[in-house]
């Protein structure tokens, strides 16, 4: 533990609460313009300190880092808790956002359990009420059993109260909450275990040591000594006998005891009777009923239409169809033969696999347009909020996949990089969840290249997109519903607090779509140019044609042209290379409707890009990694045949 | 930099080694969400100024 800065003599008031509630608004209204910010030791955290006078005492006040509960994850949450510990706040002043007290109310609780002298703040009250809300701050204030003061700092109002409410707070009143028995049970068991003095109370001490709070169990070390054991073995067979994960477990208390709490304290205005449409809205996307087409609506215009349709059909069209097939290719070729009088030279800048008229022609005109618009959905979908609600929405369909709605994280990453989202499963729970994540992320979700690439391939016929899609999306189901047969064992909870629909900001989009373009275009720059190398040394050398005659078989058994293997191979090596490939073939004509079909769902159930594989090496092991492999790829080219023969033999697509 | 996919606001910090997952030529640009694990894109400085508002910006001037 940090030792805090040289103590004053003054009583403190410490500020608490999370980022953007006022907490520095309401700091600068009590303490004016005398402050100091200074970095918290041991830190790059900065903490803001003051005075100001009340009723005649002096007061030091402290403004702290925000933090959404007592158990820290981020340093400044850390900073903010070890200043609630060592620090010895005469008042803790917990401001929240009126708008959000469910959300917020939570870490109220915390506080009043560790036993902390606290006083309620429920700031923004304004906005509340613009929008409808009425909180009724003495039931909440009776309800709690502290001082609960409404407030809107940015207005000066409720200042007056706090400062009054400060003047006559009386520290000896300390509420208890009960949780469910059992729960009350493991709490005490623990509890009964500690022997030292803490800055919180024993109640609390036991709470966070059941949620495995790292830097709380090292100081309970340190004060209980030899007594430590008892500890450790008290919580190590309260986890063993609950087998839930603890720390959902009270988080899930914490909600029903808050919602008691409000019942009653937050109504509508008569006037505004009806709930704003924001949130109703948010309701909507994670009923399932109402959930499901609105995700097929912004599949629709989002993907489809903005993505498929303008993004990889009118952009691409005038990038690589007009600018560079017309202009720039016929240019630079007939300057090339002008100038270099050597065919293998021209060949590497100019030629068939040239860096010129392949490698930067992929990257610049087919792959950056379409990265860039389903980027720039991305982003407007992500800055709106819905993805959580998406978790929601979903989260009993991935729970007979063997996941819950927490997979969403690493599958909505994936179609962006699957490489980065198999990395992001190791925020799953269990090892089976991760496991069951990368298979599907190796096989049935194509990263944000390869998705705009065969949505653009194929918006030209309807027909073959929905083959596709249900082809992913069966695939996707059977082989998660198989896994989870295969893998049993248990099912984490999945609960998350879901953050206010908004409209999207588009400072915060246009940021968002430049920086993921900026570094995706870094990042296959020189990419695609060392793939068009490669095939140029193919080319020449024969070892390209060799490499065509091998996979000869399995692309004749799919019913492809041979010359779709070099699309396959390079699909491995970068997967929008290889769908740049596939969108190359279908400019010339090579493809029928049938075959685009056949090779878009075999290339995006193919093995993942290298760079994927080594991911999976590196989270999973090299057997793993290596039986995944062997296992997407038998299944990517067994469903092409079956899909070819089912696609030949219906007639379907002909 | 509010994550975006909890909605939290996170520290905007260069991504450690244990949050890389190394895939990326020339560095990570990524920002793992402490609290969920979402990865938001780590904006370079010469587009953050966009992603500061007004006040902020006059701020950091004074």
């Amino acid at each position: 533990m940090q030792t805090p800065p040289a103590d004053s003599n003054h009583p403190k008031i410490v500020l608490v609460g999370n980022p953007n509630v006022g907490k520095s608004v309401l700091f600068n209204a009590l303490t004016g313009a005398y402050t100091t910010v200074s970095n918290y030791p041991g830190t790059s955290v900065e903490v803001s300190r003051g005075h100001c006078e009340i009723d005649g005492v002096r007061y030091e006040v402290l403004d702290t880092p925000g933090m959404y509960a007592l158990l820290p994850i981020t340093e400044e949450e850390r900073v903010a808790r070890q200043i609630l510990l060592a620090e010895t706040g005469h008042i803790i002043v917990h401001v929240i956002d009126a708008r959000n007290l469910e959300r917020m109310l939570p870490m109220t609780l915390q506080l009043i359990e560790a036993r902390l002298p606290v006083l309620l703040v429920v700031n923004i009250l304004d906005e509340a009420e613009r929008i409808g809300m009425q909180i009724d701050t003495e039931l909440l204030q009776e309800k709690l059993g502290i001082p609960v003061i409404g407030a809107a700092t940015a207005r000066k109002r409720g200042l007056k109260e706090i400062r009054a409410a400060i003047a006559a707070f009386d520290s000896t009143r300390r509420p208890t909450f009960a949780y469910a028995s059992d729960l009350e049970r493991d709490i005490l068991r623990i509890a009964a275990t500690l022997d030292s003095d803490y800055p919180l109370d024993r109640r609390a001490v036991a709470l966070l040591l059941m949620q495995k709070d790292e830097e709380l169990l090292e100081l309970v070390r340190t004060a209980e000594g030899e007594g430590f054991a008892a500890v450790e073995a008290a919580v190590r067979e309260v986890a063993f006998e609950r087998r839930v994960d603890l720390h959902l477990r009270i988080s899930l208390e914490r909600k029903r005891v808050c919602k008691g709490v409000l019942d009653g304290v937050i109504s509508q205005d008569s006037g505004g009777a009806r709930t704003p449409f924001s949130e109703r809205l948010s309701g909507w996307t994670m009923n399932p009923w109402s959930g499901f087409p609105l995700l097929l609506l912004v599949l629709y215009f989002g993907l489809y239409q903005f993505v498929g349709n303008f993004g990889a059909g009118t952009v691409v069209d005038l990038l690589e169809g007009h600018i560079f097939e017309q202009w720039l290719n016929p240019w630079s070729i007939s300057l090339s033969d002008r100038f270099i009088p050597w065919y293998w030279l021209r060949e590497l800048i100019t030629g068939e696999y040239g860096i010129f008229t392949l490698g930067i022609r992929y990257a610049v005109a087919i792959i950056l347009p379409i990265v860039g618009t389903f980027f720039l959905a991305f982003s407007v979908i992500e800055d709106t909020g819905y993805f959580p609600r998406l978790a929601m929405l979903v989260d009993r369909i991935f729970k007979q996949i063997g996941l819950n709605g927490r997979a969403v994280i690493p599958i909505v990453l994936g179609f962006g990089c699957d490489t980065m989202a198999t990395m992001v499963t190791r925020t799953l729970e269990t090892v089976r969840e991760r496991m069951i994540a990368t298979v599907l992320l190796a096989l049935a979700i194509p990263c944000s290249a390869q998705l705009g690439v065969i949505l653009g391939l194929l918006s030209g016929a309807p027909g073959a997109l929905l083959v596709w899609t249900l082809c992913v999306g069966l695939i996707f189901l059977v082989i998660g519903f198989l896994a989870a047969r295969v893998m049993p064992g248990e099912l984490p909870m999945f609960y998350m607090e879901i953050p206010p629909l908004r409209l999207p900001q588009p400072r915060n989009v246009l940021v968002k779509t430049l920086t993921r373009m900026q570094w995706y275009l870094l990042e296959i720059f020189p990419l695609f140019i060392f793939a068009s190398v490669l095939l140029w040394a193919g080319k020449l050398s024969g070892a390209l044609d060799g490499l065509i005659t091998l996979l000869r078989p399995a692309m004749l058994a799919l019913g492809l042209p041979p010359d779709t293997a070099a699309v396959f191979v390079l699909g491995f090596f970068r997967r929008d290379f290889g769908a740049a490939g596939l969108y190359d073939m279908q400019a010339n004509g090579v493809l029928s409707v049938v075959q685009l079909t056949v090779a878009a769902v075999t290339l995006t159930l193919f093995v993942p890009c290298i760079a994927q594989f080594l991911m999976m090496k590196k989270e999973r092991g090299w057997p793993t990694a290596t039986g995944i492999f062997v296992f997407v790829t038998a299944v990517a080219f067994g469903f092409g045949w079956l899909l070819n023969q089912a696609l030949l033999t219906t007639g379907v697509l002909s | 930099m509010i994550c975006g996919f909890c909605g939290r606001e996170i520290p905007d910090r260069v991504p450690q080694p244990e949050d890389r997952c190394g895939a990326c030529p020339g560095g990570c640009r990524k920002v793992h969400c402490p609290h969920c694990g979402y990865a938001n894109p780590s904006v370079p400085a010469f587009l953050q100024k966009l992603t500061r508002s007004k006040a902020e910006r006059d701020k950091e001037d004074s």
